[in-house]
């Protein structure tokens, strides 16, 4: 019982990492990019770590894997956002070509 | 379960995992600006990260569960880095 768990969380997280790919390759505009590439494998990483986390069972593996959630949950926005602060940046003083 | 099932998830999740590093590298090949690219290389991290904690199940062995700590800090440092110095490139 305690397998099945832990192999849909694994396969939902690996999909929601794959949707983020599909994504940022498929949409046409560089903010719709970062939308898709910057905040669904946030979430997808969560389902993997839980996963991986239920598959050990250790106190060490828990606190490890609480890290990384946390790690991840608080650098994503910030760089989605620092990479648009500099994109508006640039593109704001037109100094700056739209194909570089 | 059995070992062969088991076996099977995890072959399936590699392949996923595979096609997503696939798709991420075309993106940043071929990204029009550079900001694509930083984009495409922090999915990347995430991307090995997953890697890594899929293989930790594979081979049964919890001592892997430091690298993803590490890689999420330091591509947060590059991302972060590379962004800053495009901003101020023209000043």
């Amino acid at each position: 019982m305690i397998e099945i768990i832990i192999y849909t969380l694994i396969l939902a997280g690996t999909f929601f990492i794959l949707l983020a790919a599909i994504g940022l390759i498929r949409f046409n505009d560089l903010y719709s990019r970062l939308h898709a590439g910057t905040k669904a494998p946030s979430f997808g990483i969560f389902l993997l770590v839980l996963g991986v986390s239920i598959y050990f069972n250790s106190p060490v593996v828990y606190i490890k894997g609480l890290f990384i959630v946390l790690f991840v949950y608080l650098t994503s926005p910030l760089s989605a956002h620092a990479i648009i602060k500099s994109y508006q940046d640039v593109t704001k003083k037109n100094k700056f070509p739209d194909e570089a | 379960m059995d070992e062969n099932t088991t076996t099977v998830i995890l072959i399936v999740t590699f392949a996923m995992l595979l096609a997503a590093l696939v798709m991420a590298f075309i993106r940043l090949m071929r990204g029009p600006t550079v900001n694509d690219r930083i984009a495409a290389m922090d999915l990347i991290a995430i991307i090995v990260m997953a890697f890594i904690l899929v293989y930790s199940i594979l081979i049964n062995n919890s001592i892997y569960f430091d690298i993803p700590i590490i890689i999420s800090l330091i591509s947060f440092i590059g991302t972060v880095a590379v962004s800053t110095y495009l901003k101020h490139r023209y000043d």
